[in-house]
């Protein structure tokens, strides 16, 4: 590869997993904030917190959504429209609770519809964004930033590693702004997880879709407890 | 199945404690004796309380609109990203309501701002009013900020309270001529209900050009 195509492939990355894209992620805590209140505000260690996005990312975001993204990838590859809306439907349904559900299909829609804004010769994602338009798919995430990351020219692993730092940066943002932890401590966590997410998008990516799997059921119940609060700063 | 079919979409912005809300349940009911049928996106930092509020007053109890047209969105702490850099949950939701109920008239998307940065996403808001009142002191149209300079409707609330803290609306009149040239401000006690039909009348003009209700064109 030239130097030019992969320095063009990195800003791309670098673009999409920017938290300035217009997905709404900042608006989701992913049910972190039903943990702040049920510790009665009380800080967390910066460590129980590492520990914490560890686990969304090996149980939740890892083996699901970045299996769906490595699957959703190669269709789009190929241009397999029908392949990638049932992805699409396989992830959305795997996502227990309906606020995650929901916040994810809106994120993915909007990053594709913002995409198709300035790329207007890629068929799959021209498609797919008629799909989403007409109800034939939900537009989930994994699967939309794969779409978007294979009309951007960005490599499968960037795309996986992209969507799983962009998904730590939305947690550790959600820690700040609910007064969590300190500023520094945020960027030590995203530089100590650094490690973990390469080695999850390495072990996830390129399994078959039939081994796609969550199992969080501590982080489904705080989600749902998240769904159910009166009093809320976040969508999840 | 998202409707190629774009509603008119109204912007309300203000400072926490301001009106927005009472604003809104003023606006409904003189739009809806004129047969306007108008759905409501309320952004809320902390609690669902606005939408909650408006829901049992203008769908439960007034039976103005069904009560699934008052949605609650929670911005993550954001207010002002949700309705200007990044208002992509915003617009997934109104048009989740355009599709749904094509039959609206309006949508009102009301959202917390203070005076310096808020303004909304002309992707998300044809019309953009700004709500501020007295308590503020009758500097604050002086003072200006993107939300009082660059709002369609610039409207001013408490006007009743005005004499109780130090605010001589005069001068606030003065410095919103000058801040806003030939731009519109109204005066309005959202309590009573004083020149909130001129708020309206704003509204029928300028962003449904006096188009008759889709239910009278039926």
């Amino acid at each position: 590869m030239s130097i030019d195509k992969l320095s063009i492939e990195q800003i791309s990355a670098l673009q999409l997993s920017d938290s300035f894209f217009p997905t709404g992620m900042y608006t989701t805590s992913n049910g972190l904030e039903a943990l702040f209140y049920k510790k009665q505000r009380k800080l967390y260690s910066p460590n129980e917190l590492l520990e914490m996005i560890k686990v969304y990312l090996e149980c939740q975001i890892g083996p699901a959504d970045c299996t769906a993204l490595g699957n959703s990838y190669d269709c789009a590859k190929r241009k397999d429209v029908g392949a990638l809306v049932e992805i699409d439907r396989m992830i959305f349904s795997m996502k227990l609770i309906r606020d995650i559900r929901e916040a994810s299909a809106r994120s993915g829609s909007q990053l594709i519809r913002c995409l198709v804004s300035f790329i207007t010769d890629n068929d799959v994602l021209n498609n797919f964004n008629d799909m989403i338009k007409t109800g034939g798919a939900t537009g989930v995430y994994p699967v939309a930033f794969a779409i978007a990351c294979n009309a951007l020219e960005i490599s499968k692993n960037t795309a996986g590693l992209a969507m799983l730092y962009s998904f730590t940066v939305s947690m550790v943002g959600a820690a700040l702004r609910l007064g969590m932890l300190q500023h520094y401590d945020g960027q030590r966590i995203i530089h100590e997880l650094k490690p973990d997410i390469s080695e999850i998008v390495e072990k996830c990516i390129e399994r078959p879709l039939s081994s796609m799997w969550q199992f969080a059921p501590g982080i489904d119940i705080i989600q749902v407890k998240h769904e159910r609060m009166n009093s809320k700063m976040f969508i999840t | 199945m998202v409707s190629n079919s774009r509603i008119p979409r109204v912007g309300i912005g203000g400072p926490v404690g301001s009106g927005k809300t009472m604003l809104i349940e003023q606006i409904v009911p003189i739009l809806s004796s004129r047969g306007y049928l108008v759905g409501i996106i309320s952004n809320d930092v902390v609690s669902r309380e606005d939408a909650e509020r408006m829901r049992r007053n203008l769908a439960t109890e007034k039976g103005l609109m069904s009560e699934d047209l008052v949605i609650g969105l929670a911005t993550g702490g954001c207010p002002h990203t949700a309705v200007r850099e990044d208002p992509s949950m915003n617009i997934s939701v109104v048009e989740e309501m355009e599709s749904k109920h094509n039959e609206l008239d309006l949508i009102i998307i009301e959202s917390g701002g203070d005076n310096i940065t808020t303004t909304f996403s002309p992707a998300l808001a044809d019309y953009f009013i700004y709500i501020i009142d007295v308590t503020g002191g009758d500097k604050y149209p002086r003072k200006r900020g993107l939300g009082i300079e660059n709002c369609d409707l610039l409207v001013i609330n408490k006007i009743d309270i005005a004499q109780y803290v130090g605010a001589d609306l005069t001068i606030m009149e003065r410095d919103a001529k000058i801040v806003r040239g030939a731009k519109p401000y109204v005066f309005v006690n959202c309590k009573t209900g004083q020149g909130v039909k001129d708020v309206t009348e704003h509204i029928i003009r300028d962003v449904l050009f006096e188009s008759a209700p889709k239910a009278v064109v039926k």
